[in-house]
């Protein structure tokens, strides 16, 4: 591998019950895999209390997924995910700048990505269409496609469309939530890295152009010199671009208008949200719950990269 | 007329002015103007009766339909509204060499569906090669990913297939619509059945109808015979009561011996689907789904779904549950792939189409494209997966081309310029026409088919019948139960009649036996709190009776309490008037009018909420009576003065008092109904319990409060008087005491009179029998609070002395009913997980 930043990451998902919860069943997606780019040295779950089933498994776009369920009464659950990533170090601004001259123009994206004949995984043509979360809208389009003039290339225009997502809309966590429809997110032009990823994903996908929705984390502490970037407390989510079969998959960070790099840890990829969030429970409980999560990426220094296997807290 | 000389002239008035549209194939009358002669035996029939005897038979058809309580449910405003299933009377008749053509070819098209399920979610080589482009299988959110490569439990994607059919002009028939995924109207098919079959029984039988039985049986028998064990439990699964076909998951359930649950009724423990019962977790063999497959497993599906079961992609993993039909065989509806069916059948089952489609082109082919936006006035435009596109840029049903204005015209082309892809064009079509009756005379009316067939071990079998659907409209898209059609049976006719050998007894002959089945948690629940509610209806208006018929009176002080001022009181407590008020007339029309929680119209909502639940379970003729009762007292908004409210309350005070006494009425009319019509296995047990607990609740605390001490007798005396008055004691009370209320005797009778059917005594003792009942059910693996707690109870009210009777005493009583209600909940109702195994 090339030069490469390693970051030690620890997520914890908390839960508090008001009352006593019986039985509870949970997907998680909290485990990195290796990507392009990126090398998954060491990753572990702490599950409290300890589940009754468990099972490890892969979903259709290759996510790691982990199912549990738990049989005995509890009152709280405490998820902590670890992992030990190697993210290669390169200018991805300039990287993808440099891909912007000689990848295709914009308008070839959905001829090609239907001249597919690959229905499965990350395949283009299962990225074109509307999904659970992300509607196809008249006003969405409208905008995107200020940034797709006519014979522009296809990743010029979605770094400029990234830019302006960045410009026009504000960070905002109070102006929207989980379930927030990407229309109102879209016209209140406020929201949090899910909205602006959504949004982003909403308008390449009515101009054809396959996108995708990523999950992952991002570096807590800049690099010294380097401005903090949004969307550090909590999972992080971009957009992931096709660009034909040459380039293939790019990542685009709407909510800090720049390209996907060594900042970036993948967690899971899906069409939106729904398919990759980090939790799906669903637990029977009458009485109200409490969710507490934080994350932490850091740097690992060079000197200690080596023989430190055990991360566990 | 054209068909004068060949038509027999005791039909001629019947169908004088009967006339097929041009170009468009009738079922009646052929292109020569003469009467198809299969159709001349039903029409010499009603030519015999004349029109007013036949318009008598079609009523009966109708008022069995009304007291059978068949509807269907219309989504118009917040929750939509019941509608009365209409039937068309005259059925579409068939002669079994022609019918047999058709089921031949949907035969053919279950088998090609299942087919291409099995690849799609296997291999997908009909993809790789080319036969299907692969953004209509990728693209169609019906494509479930979490069920690729999963083999269904059972061996089969498809158990149930059913297609939308009509003739084309030269009488072929062609396929408007595949239902894969959960083809509805099973049940309506078999009462449009027994509605007609009844009406006109002699009819039915002279023309050697197909029955339908057969079908029904065998679909049932063939998904036991897959569990793999004796008494194997199937269930419907619904969306519940505000589906548009919930009507129709309760039929079937009744009908055949299924279990009708919701997601929220099952859980999946080790792998395995269970129901929780009152008899705790039993296995669940098959599902029945009536449910979009994506809302129904939260956890891998659509994870905002309320209406799924957590981990049931597990289970069908682990290969523990048959679904009918499986999980993802939406994909194969798309009516985008009617282009490649023809190429797909022969690749997947060898053999040409034998039923055509529309014809049908997918605009993502930029050609294609073309060709459609250059043939538009000839086309229909068609969301490609069947779904009303999200941005409210089209209806599932689509657009025609033909007619549209400028600018409607413009803006379609648009969207097929920028998102093809989303889109098919279509021929559009004429549909056939079939006879209707309408006031006194046959008329020609577009008519489209759904034609059902089931998997059974020895392959597909079609239903010799089906639902026919009617509209006023030509265009097939315009066919819709929302939009005020209608529908009509399905003869098939035989040269002989029916072989009775080999028929099992029709399902209409079928005695409902529900002994066998499980009583869900949920549907106990719901009946318990029917009961609960109900009961506490009656308390209301006995309460606003006690206000309104002895008006309002003041005491010698303003310190002592009038017993009006109790009354109202109890209502206050309640939550049925927002305070306490001197006014009774006023606390009367609050309780009955008012939108508070604990009002009337709150209680009633909340009882037919229930009630709507657990439809199964009741007669038509109790949720007729509960709906009526609930719409008799409707929510006025709040707000209105309460001085307004008096002065409204006392003109019309006769009317008032009118209303409350039908509704005491209909009230115990139910009651009646429910004793003497609900299985006693089944949920009648929770329905009384419910009403047992809550009677003996609202009594316990109609005698705290009007047996409080006052320093004035005659307000006392007054004040006992109304409790007897509203606990139906009067009488009895007469019959034993000569002189008037006195404290002692009254609280006797009230509270501790075991043979006084309205006294708490009389309640704790019918508690106490249920739940001796249904302790001998299911394992008993922990004490039963509820029992325990009501024995006490019993015991107690049994052995107090009634001079010892005080406010204490009845209050302890009160809080030992909660706590016996609660354990109740938690027994029999809650419905915990399985036990560790």
């Amino acid at each position: 591998m090339a030069r490469a930043t390693t970051y030690e990451i620890r997520h914890l998902t908390a839960y508090e019950y008001r009352m006593a919860v019986p039985f509870a069943r949970c997907v998680l997606r909290l485990t990195p895999i290796d990507r392009s780019g990126q090398v998954v040295r060491s990753a572990g779950l702490e599950l409290d209390p300890p589940p009754e089933e468990c099972q490890e498994g892969t979903d259709d776009f290759g996510n790691r997924i982990i199912r549990i369920a738990f049989h005995r009464p509890h009152t709280r659950l405490s998820i902590r995910s670890y992992a030990r990533v190697e993210v290669v170090d390169a200018d991805a601004d300039a990287a993808v700048g440099a891909l912007a001259a000689r990848s295709p123009n914009w308008e070839r994206m959905c001829d090609l990505a239907l001249a597919g004949r690959d229905i499965r995984g990350l395949a283009p043509v299962g990225f074109l269409f509307s999904s659970r979360l992300v509607v196809l809208a008249d006003p969405i389009l409208a905008y995107a496609a200020r940034s797709f003039e006519p014979g522009r290339t296809v990743v010029a225009a979605a770094i400029d469309l990234t830019r302006r997502i960045r410009r026009d809309f504000v960070y905002d966590p109070a102006a929207t939530n989980v379930s927030t429809p990407v229309l109102e997110a879209f016209h209140a032009r406020r929201g949090v890295c899910q909205d602006f990823a959504h949004v982003m994903i909403a308008g390449l996908r009515a101009l054809g152009v396959p996108a995708a929705y990523v999950s992952g984390y991002l570096r807590t502490e800049p690099p010294p010199g380097q401005p903090r970037l949004e969307g550090v407390d909590a999972t992080h989510a971009w957009v992931s671009v096709w660009c034909g079969p040459e380039i293939g998959w790019i990542g685009l960070d709407p909510t800090n208008g720049i390209a996907a790099g060594s900042s970036h840890v993948v967690l899971a990829v899906g069409r939106d949200y729904s398919d990759v969030s980090p939790v799906d429970g669903v637990v029977l409980t009458a009485g109200e719950q409490g969710l507490r999560v934080a994350v932490d990426v850091v740097e690992v220094p060079a000197a200690a990269k080596t023989g430190d296997q055990s991360m566990a807290d | 007329m054209r068909f004068g000389g060949r038509v027999r002239p005791d039909l001629a008035p019947l169908i004088a002015g009967y006339r097929p549209h041009p170009g468009v194939y009738d079922e009646l009358i052929d292109a020569s103007g003469g009467m198809r002669s299969h159709w001349e035996p039903l029409i010499g029939q009603l030519a015999g009766y004349g029109t007013e005897a036949t318009a008598r038979i079609f009523e009966a058809a109708d008022r069995h339909l009304r007291d059978a309580g068949v509807v269907y449910r219309v989504y118009d405003g917040p929750g939509g509204a019941e509608r009365p299933w209409p039937l068309s009377h005259l059925p579409l008749v068939m002669p079994l060499a022609e019918w047999q053509i058709l089921a031949d070819g949907i035969v053919q098209r279950a088998r090609l569906h299942e087919a291409l399920l099995a690849d799609l979610y296997g291999e997908a080589r009909t993809v790789k090669e080319g036969l299907v482009p692969a953004a209509l299988v990728a693209g169609n959110r019906e494509y479930l990913r979490p069920l690729i490569g999963v083999s269904p439990t059972g061996g089969a994607y498809l158990h149930l297939y059913a297609a939308d059919v009509s003739r084309a002009p030269d009488g072929r028939w062609w396929v408007l619509n595949d239902r894969t995924q959960a083809p509805s109207g099973l049940g309506y098919a078999i009462e449009n059945r027994i509605a007609l079959s009844r009406a006109v029984p002699e009819l039915f039988r002279s023309l050697n109808v197909d029955r339908l039985a057969a079908f029904y049986q065998r679909f049932r028998a063939s998904l036991a015979n897959l569990a793999g064990r004796p008494d194997p439990r199937i269930a419907v699964l619904s969306p519940g009561p505000l589906n548009e076909t919930y009507f129709e998951h309760a039929y079937l359930a009744r009908s055949m011996g299924f279990l009708l649950v919701e997601g929220g009724d099952l859980t999946v423990h080790r792998d395995a689907v269970y129901v929780r019962t009152v008899d705790g977790a039993q296995r669940v063999d098959a599902i029945i789904r009536r449910i979009d497959a994506d809302f129904a497993d939260p956890l891998e599906l659509n994870t905002a779904s309320r209406l799924g079961v957590p981990g049931l992609i597990e289970a069908i993993r682990a290969g523990t549950i048959i679904l009918a039909n499986a999980l993802g065989s939406g994909v194969a509806e798309a009516p985008a792939l009617g282009a490649y069916l023809p190429a797909l059948a022969r690749r997947l089952i060898g053999e040409d189409l034998q039923l055509s489609n529309l014809a049908t082109w997918w605009c993502g082919d930029p050609a294609v494209r073309a060709d459609v936006i250059a043939h538009l006035n000839e086309r229909a435009v068609l969301p490609a997966f069947g779904r009303t596109l999200s941005n409210g840029q089209m209806e599932h049903s689509g657009i025609v081309g033909a007619g549209l204005t400028s600018p409607e015209r413009i803006r379609l082309i648009g969207m097929l310029q920028t998102r093809g892809l989303d889109f098919i064009g279509q021929e559009p079509v004429r549909l056939a026409t079939t006879p209707v009756w309408e006031r006194g005379r046959l008329v020609p009316r577009h008519y489209a088919l759904r034609v059902f067939a089931a998997r059974a071990s020895d392959g597909w079998h079609v239903m010799p019948g089906g639902l026919c659907r009617i509209s006023e409209r030509a265009d097939a898209r315009q066919l819709s139960m929302q939009r005020g059609g209608r529908s009509a049976d399905v003869w098939v006719t035989c040269d002989r009649p029916p072989d009775w050998s080999i028929l099992v007894p029709a399902p209409e002959d079928v005695e409902v036996s529900r002994e066998t089945s499980a009583l869900p948690s949920r549907a106990a629940d719901n009946l318990f709190w029917l009961g609960r509610y109900l009961e506490r209806a009656d308390a209301l208006l006995r309460l606003v009776r006690g206000l309104v018929g002895w008006g309002s009176e003041s005491g010698p002080s303003d310190d002592e309490e009038t017993p009006s001022e109790r009354l109202s009181g109890i209502l206050a407590s309640w939550g049925a008037i927002p305070f306490a008020t001197t006014e009774p007339r006023v606390a009367a029309a609050e309780a009955l009018r008012s939108e508070f929680v604990g009002a009337l119209p709150s209680v009633l909502g909340q009882a037919l909420r229930t009630a709507s639940a657990v439809r199964d379970r009741l007669s038509p003729d109790a949720w007729r009576a509960l709906g009526e009762l609930s719409a008799s007292f409707p929510p006025h908004r709040q707000g209105a003065e309460r001085d307004d409210l008096a002065g409204a309350a006392d003109r019309s005070a006769p009317e008032m008092s009118d209303r409350i006494e039908a509704a005491l009425r209909t009230i115990s009319a139910l009651a009646g109904l429910a004793h003497e019509n609900m299985n006693r296995a089944g949920g009648w047990r929770f329905l009384d319990l419910g009403t047992r607990v809550e009677r003996a609740i609202v009594v316990a605390r109609f005698s705290r409060r009007m047996a409080q001490p006052s320093s004035d007798p005659s307000l006392a005396i007054s004040s006992l008087d109304r409790l007897l008055d509203l606990t139906d004691a009067q009488t009895a009370y007469r019959a034993r005491y000569l002189s008037g209320p006195a404290l002692k005797p009254v609280l006797d009778l009230v509270l501790l009179d075991a043979s006084h059917p309205r006294s708490v005594a009389f309640q704790v003792e019918r508690i106490v029998a249920h739940l001796d009942k249904l302790g001998g059910r299911g394992l008993q693996t922990q004490p039963d609070v509820a029992q325990t707690r009501a024995y006490r109870l019993c015991e107690r009210l049994r052995r107090i002395e009634v001079s010892s009777l005080g406010e204490e005493a009845i209050v302890e009583t009160e809080a030992a009913l909660m706590v016996i209600s609660d354990a109740i909940t938690e027994r029999y109702l809650a419905g915990p997980p399985p036990a560790e195994d």
